[in-house]
């Protein structure tokens, strides 16, 4: 399977006090891509790098195979862009940005366009100011799903939109997927709303890459661990300790998070004279948190 | 690229339009009153000075008139771009110079409009006006005159208003500099005119804005 996005030890300074340090990113093709981290991680710097916004100090930028910036004319008509701030002219309506951004992409769907303003319920005659929060946001995901790129990129698009709204626009993504194979780039902080979605998962702090992984292996193995008798020290263990602390109520037992947790792991406390109680799931907003903590702890990649 | 076109220039008329407008109605207006009352009857050889007076103080208007729409045309054309920080200009599909040509030239076409009416406005004026002996009427030569000066205003206004907010500063800085030093130069006595020099460097020819310089007649000897 070949990356609809592929980052390889991008640089890029902000000023003094943020950058982007070799991040290295891979979104395959026809992935539902989640993008996650707190505000201010660097998401959207990162999304305007791929798309060739912004240039960066060094590292190499390639979407949909070619590089960017350089080939940035070629690489935007196939890759559908919906901004954390819709960014269109308050003064042109509904109608008036349809026909404007249609002019601009050879792919361009009028059918396609016209079903969606259907769906979203958007009055061509309305004026782009005087749209709502999620009026704006669906005639935005509008412009993007019908010039049919093969890659959509999607920062925060549904941020501050009430449930039914965030249900439309989903389904709306969901539903393009499945039709034409698209790859969708989505970057948010709102957890549940990406795992519902995604099906691989990168997560993003201070500007640097903390994990890049499948869904189902970030989702499900991701634990918490009651360990009993656990020594100081322990070597080589077949999973990732992303943080211990004492269990409530002191006494013996700890609580672990880890990571790359498989059911037949319990074996290995026994050969270190310790013993797990108990095994929780985690949701993935739990997994989250916990490898941020302990990125912040630690400050390298899981 | 013309359906990207007809977009762009939609947009721009859409933004622009009472700019251009009224533009034209100014553009249309002025030779017409620059030359009220040549037509009458009794005007003889003697008025000819009086009215050459008017036609030149009316002239005026020209330059001044190129001007603002370039200024206008051009803060137009990018406004709503710097409104949303280029973010949607820079995520179209196509090279960014042939963007700013794009803008550029559906701005100097609706630019067109006023152009037009100075020609038809002059020309009308000169057909209903009666001409003192020895004046000729030159209403082609002002309209490709105004033509002239409304591209280099827009050009000019349009590439300053295409730079980010530190490009206006570095020119307004560059302006400011040259106001000190003059006035610097003032207070110590030293012989120096900068402004002078700037201005003759500009508007005399073969100076960028020698079209705005001198007089504009559309009537002349």
């Amino acid at each position: 399977m070949t990356d609809a996005i592929h980052l390889e030890r991008l640089h890029y300074r902000a000023g003094k006090h943020f950058e982007i340090a070799n991040l290295d990113l891979h979104v395959p093709s026809g992935s539902i891509y989640g993008f996650l981290g707190p505000n201010g991680s660097g998401k959207t710097t990162t999304i305007r790098l791929i798309l060739g916004l912004l240039r960066p100090l060094s590292g190499r930028v390639t979407v949909l195979g070619l590089p960017m910036p350089e080939q940035h004319a070629q690489v935007l008509g196939r890759v559908g862009y919906v901004p954390e701030q819709p960014h269109l002219d308050a003064t042109l309506t509904v109608r008036e940005l349809i026909d404007f951004q249609a002019a601009f992409y050879p792919r361009w769907d009028r059918a396609r366009a016209e079903e969606l303003a259907g769906r979203f319920e958007l009055d061509g005659d309305h004026l782009f100011g005087r749209l709502s929060k999620g009026q704006k946001a669906k005639l935005m995901i509008l412009l993007a799903l019908a010039q049919c790129g093969d890659l959509l990129v999607l920062d925060e698009p549904t941020d501050g939109l009430d449930p039914v709204v965030r249900r439309d626009i989903l389904s709306a993504l969901v539903a393009y997927v499945s039709e034409r194979g698209a790859t969708i780039f989505i970057s948010s902080h709102l957890v549940h709303e990406l795992e519902r979605v995604c099906d691989w998962i990168a997560v993003m702090d201070d500007g640097r890459l903390v994990t890049e992984a499948p869904m189902e292996k970030l989702k499900h193995g991701t634990k918490r661990l009651v360990v009993m008798d656990a020594p100081a020290e322990i070597v080589n263990p077949p999973f990732r300790v992303l943080t211990r602390e004492s269990a409530n109520g002191g006494g013996a037992g700890e609580n672990w998070v880890v990571g790359d947790w498989e059911p037949g792991m319990t074996s290995y406390f026994d050969g270190v004279g310790a013993s797990v109680r108990d095994v929780i799931d985690l949701d993935l907003e739990d997994g989250f948190v916990e490898l941020l903590r302990s990125f912040r702890k630690v400050g390298t990649r899981r | 690229m013309i359906a990207m076109f007809r977009a762009v220039l939609y947009s721009q008329w859409k933004w622009s339009r009472l700019i251009v407008v009224l533009g034209t109605v100014a553009a249309f207006a002025i030779p017409l009153v620059s030359l009220q009352g040549a037509a009458r009857a009794d005007r003889g050889a003697l008025q000819a000075p009086e009215l050459l007076r008017a036609v030149q103080s009316w002239g005026t208007l020209y330059p001044l008139l190129a001007t603002a729409l370039g200024l206008l045309m051009a803060i137009a054309a990018w406004a709503p771009d710097h409104r949303g920080r280029h973010i949607h200009a820079l995520t179209l599909p196509l090279e960014r110079w042939r963007y700013v040509l794009l803008r550029f030239g559906a701005g100097l076409l609706l630019l067109a409009a006023p152009i037009g009416a100075v020609l038809v406005g002059s020309s009308l004026a000169v057909l209903t006006a009666t001409l003192p002996p020895g004046l000729q009427a030159y209403p082609i030569a002002l309209a490709v005159r105004f033509a002239f000066a409304v591209c280099v205003a827009y050009a000019v206004f349009f590439a300053v208003s295409a730079g980010t907010a530190r490009t206006a500063g570095i020119i307004l800085g560059a302006i400011a500099a040259l106001i000190l030093v003059q006035v610097v130069a003032g207070i110590a006595n030293i012989d120096l005119d900068l402004l002078r020099g700037a201005q003759a460097v500009l508007l005399l020819g073969p100076g960028p804005l020698a079209v705005f310089a001198g007089r504009w007649m559309l009537v002349d000897v």
